[in-house]
């Protein structure tokens, strides 16, 4: 119980940093997704089904800031969030190279969807200019973030598992 | 058999996200309610975490102009160490009086639309997508197609409303598109946001006749014809105007006028263009 509440509140935080200072700081031309590492670690953590429910609830909100059609996100965030999962079985702590990995593929994956279903339907073909102008700079800061991300992350949650633990 | 659950339930949410994207393509605002209750929740949080990210970014910034000033009041004496600070603190305050007088020239300028302040809290992270949420929604009088304006020119039109806030695409977007004209010749055109010219700080205009009278250099309205856009709103100038192969058509670039990278107040008109057509006046105090 403790743990979903915990993680209700990170991912809040996680969003309005994401949405309200990161945009604010002038000298990071691209920035860190931050649901999206939240997502994936807590599908790799704790496996599919958690990471589904994590996904289900990062994508509503990410849909809710946004005018567009109501899913597109939440459609994306769920499948994150369970193929992560899988990855779960080859999870042990202190193992940060996997993470790091999984979190360059998912950001592949989040701006190819997001090129291919707003951007190429539209027409727009220069698939390399978005590559080096947007996809680039924000795997590498999001990467970079995750080696700060993770471990928190990890620490938090073991904490609340331990305190939960303690309580049966 | 624990995968398989999750399978199912993982199939089973494929669907629902679908469905609703099929729904809300063709039908929006069929989710309002959601988005507006949500709204009141969220909008708190967001212009709380906005003012302290805000605030912590000035005292960084003027923790580090202070630093550097100190190196040189070292050999001064400390009635113009304390002279320096008071002046400082002036500054700051000049600067948000010229902000702040620009921001009402501007409202002189457009005297005829009836326009509320707003202050941007939320922008989108990520480089895709080029649209902010500011603090005032519908209980302010903010209506979606509302005309956001700032530092001279049109910033963008509102998409979404929420009781308070709303959500505005700007014209920098890759999916924005607005009706423009030359004031002079009247000579119309569409200017169009593009993500590749976004960071030369550029917008397209295309569909210039091609004995049109648009130079290089020309202020770029909106125009009267405009479905969305309220008319004689300054979006640019325009530069680079060329023939394009066809021979029927001129095409160019636009450089806007409002400073997209900086923008922290704006104002939003109002009036929308639908009132033009349904009657004189806008519906006042509809709502209430």
């Amino acid at each position: 119980m403790k743990r979903i509440l915990v993680n209700i509140l990170l991912m809040l935080l996680a969003f309005t940093i994401q949405n309200g200072v990161f945009p604010l700081l002038p000298f990071l031309s691209a920035s860190p997704n931050l649901l999206l590492i939240l997502t994936f670690s807590f599908g790799f953590i704790h496996g599919q089904e958690p990471g589904m429910w994590y996904g289900l609830f990062a994508g509503i909100l990410l849909d809710l800031f946004y005018s567009g059609p109501f899913g597109f996100y939440t459609l994306l965030f769920v499948y994150i969030g369970y193929l992560n999962g899988i990855c779960t079985r080859y999870y042990y702590e202190d193992y940060i190279t996997l993470p790091l990995a999984l979190s360059l593929v998912n950001e592949v994956i989040y701006n190819l969807y997001i090129y291919v279903f707003r951007f190429l339907i539209r027409n727009r073909l220069d698939f390399f200019y978005y590559f080096r102008e947007i996809i680039v700079p924000e795997m590498i800061f999001t990467t970079v973030t995750t080696l700060l991300i993770y471990r928190f992350f990890l620490f938090t949650n073991r904490r609340i598992e331990e305190m939960d633990n303690r309580r049966d | 058999m624990e995968s398989n659950r999750s399978k199912y339930i993982l199939i089973g949410l494929t669907a629902v996200c679908i469905l609703l994207i099929g729904i809300t393509s063709f039908k929006d605002g069929f989710l309002e309610p959601l988005r507006t209750s949500m709204g009141y929740f969220l909008i708190p949080v967001q212009s709380g975490v906005n003012r302290a990210g805000t605030s912590l970014y000035n005292s960084m910034r003027s923790y580090t102009t202070f630093k550097s000033a100190l190196d040189e009041n070292n050999q001064l004496k400390a009635q113009i160490d304390a002279l320096t600070e008071e002046n400082t603190r002036l500054r700051s305050g000049q600067f948000e009086l010229e902000r702040l007088r620009d921001l009402y020239q501007l409202d002189q300028d457009y005297q005829q639309y009836e326009k509320i302040g707003a202050r941007v809290i939320a922008k989108d992270s990520g480089d895709w997508f080029q649209v902010f949420r500011v603090n005032k929604g519908s209980a302010d009088g903010v209506r979606v197609d509302a005309n956001v304006i700032a530092g001279g020119g049109l910033v963008g039109i509102v998409t979404d409303v929420g009781a308070n806030y709303a959500t505005v695409r700007s014209i920098i977007d890759d999916v924005s598109r607005v009706s423009g004209m030359a004031p002079q010749s009247g000579d119309t055109c569409i200017v169009a946001g593009d993500l590749t010219l976004f960071s030369e700080g550029r917008l397209r205009i295309t569909g210039i006749r091609k004995d049109g009278d648009i130079k290089d250099g020309d202020q770029i309205v909106t125009s009267n014809i405009s479905s969305k856009f309220l008319p004689g709103l300054l979006i640019g100038y325009a530069t680079d105007v060329t023939t394009d192969n066809t021979r029927l058509t001129k095409s160019g670039y636009l450089v806007p006028v409002a400073q997209f990278s900086s923008l922290q107040e704006v104002l939003i008109i109002t009036q929308i263009k639908d009132d033009q057509f349904t009657g004189d006046e806008p519906a006042e105090g509809a709502g209430s």
